[in-house]
C-alpha cells in the first residue's frame, strides 16, 4: 500500500508537539455520484492510536465530521530521538502505521 | 546504509502491526456516534447531559469558516489531570465528531472537521473524573457539505 501518513514531530523544552496528515477520502455516506444518484458508501478512520516508544499515549475515536485527508496535531513530553508510532484503523478494516523520530 | 533504515522501519511496521489488534478492542463510542440529538449525544459518549462551563478549556477556530468540509480547530484544556477531549457539532446530522483519550499532558490537539452549517462547537473535557464544557460558534460560507 501506498504511503498514507506524514508525521513531523520536534521536541521544544521536553514537550514533542507532533503534527500528522493521513491520505483518507473519509466518505460520509451522503455524497452521490452526479451521473448515477448512486450514493457513495461511508468509507471513514474510526481510530488512530499514538505511541512514544512503543507505549501508548493517546487514543483517538473518528466519526464522519471529520475532514477529508484528515490532520492531527498534538502535544505530548518526550525527548529527541524518540519515535512516534501513529496507527489507524478505517470502518473496512483497512489501516496503516508509520513511525517517526522526534527532532 | 539506506538498506539498514528500511529493515529499521518495515520492522517497527511489523511490531505495530501486531501491538495493534489488541489496542483496537478499545471501545469504540458507536451509540454517541450514531445519536442525533445533542442531550441524547452528551448522555450516550458522557452518561450525563448537564455538565457545568469551564473558561479554562480554550477552542481556537475561525469565527467564520470560508471552507464547512475543512474548519481548523485546535483544543487545549488548562484543566488539571485532563482525561479525554470530545468535539461536538450542534447543527451536523451526526454531532458527535472526535474523542481523544489523553494518557499524557499537556492537553492540546489540534485537528480539521467538517461543519454542515453555522452553529456552535462544543468541547467537553473529561478532567479528574469530572466533566467541563465551553463552547464556541462558528459561522459557515455558502459551500457547506452536509455532514
Amino acid at each position: 500500500m501506498a504511503r498514507t501518513l506524514k508525521i513531523r514531530a520536534h521536541e521544544v523544552d521536553g514537550q514533542v508537539t507532533v503534527k500528522s496528515i493521513i491520505d483518507h477520502p473519509m466518505e460520509t455516506g451522503r455524497r452521490k455520484i452526479q451521473k448515477t444518484g448512486k450514493k457513495i458508501p461511508p468509507h471513514f478512520i474510526k481510530e488512530v492510536i499514538v505511541s512514544r516508544n512503543r507505549k501508548i499515549v493517546m487514543e483517538v475515536f473518528w466519526g464522519k465530521s471529520i475532514s477529508r485527508n484528515p490532520y492531527l496535531s498534538f502535544q505530548i513530553p518526550g525527548r529527541k530521538g524518540d519515535a512516534i508510532t501513529i496507527s489507524w484503523l478505517d470502518n473496512r478494516g483497512n489501516s496503516d502505521s508509520a513511525t517517526a523520530k522526534v527532532r | 546504509m539506506k538498506r539498514r533504515t528500511l529493515l529499521k522501519a518495515s520492522l517497527q511496521l511489523g511490531l505495530a502491526g501486531i501491538v495493534f489488534p489488541q489496542i483496537a478492542i478499545g471501545a469504540y463510542p458507536t451509540k454517541a456516534f450514531l445519536a442525533k440529538e445533542i442531550p441524547e449525544v452528551l448522555r450516550e459518549a458522557f452518561g450525563s447531559a448537564d455538565i457545568g462551563e469551564s473558561k479554562q478549556i480554550e477552542i481556537e477556530a475561525p469565527q467564520i469558516a470560508s471552507d464547512a468540509s475543512m474548519v481548523p480547530v485546535r483544543v487545549s484544556s488548562g484543566l488539571e489531570n485532563t482525561e479525554s477531549i470530545a468535539l461536538v457539532v450542534t447543527a451536523n446530522e451526526s454531532p458527535f465528531t472526535a474523542y481523544f483519550k489523553l494518557y499524557e499532558a499537556p492537553a492540546f490537539v489540534s485537528t480539521r472537521i467538517r461543519m454542515s452549517a453555522t452553529s456552535d462547537l462544543l468541547v467537553v473535557v473529561k478532567a479528574d473524573g469530572v466533566l467541563h464544557t465551553n463552547k464556541r460558534p462558528i459561522r459557515v460560507g455558502l459551500n457547506s457539505c452536509g455532514v
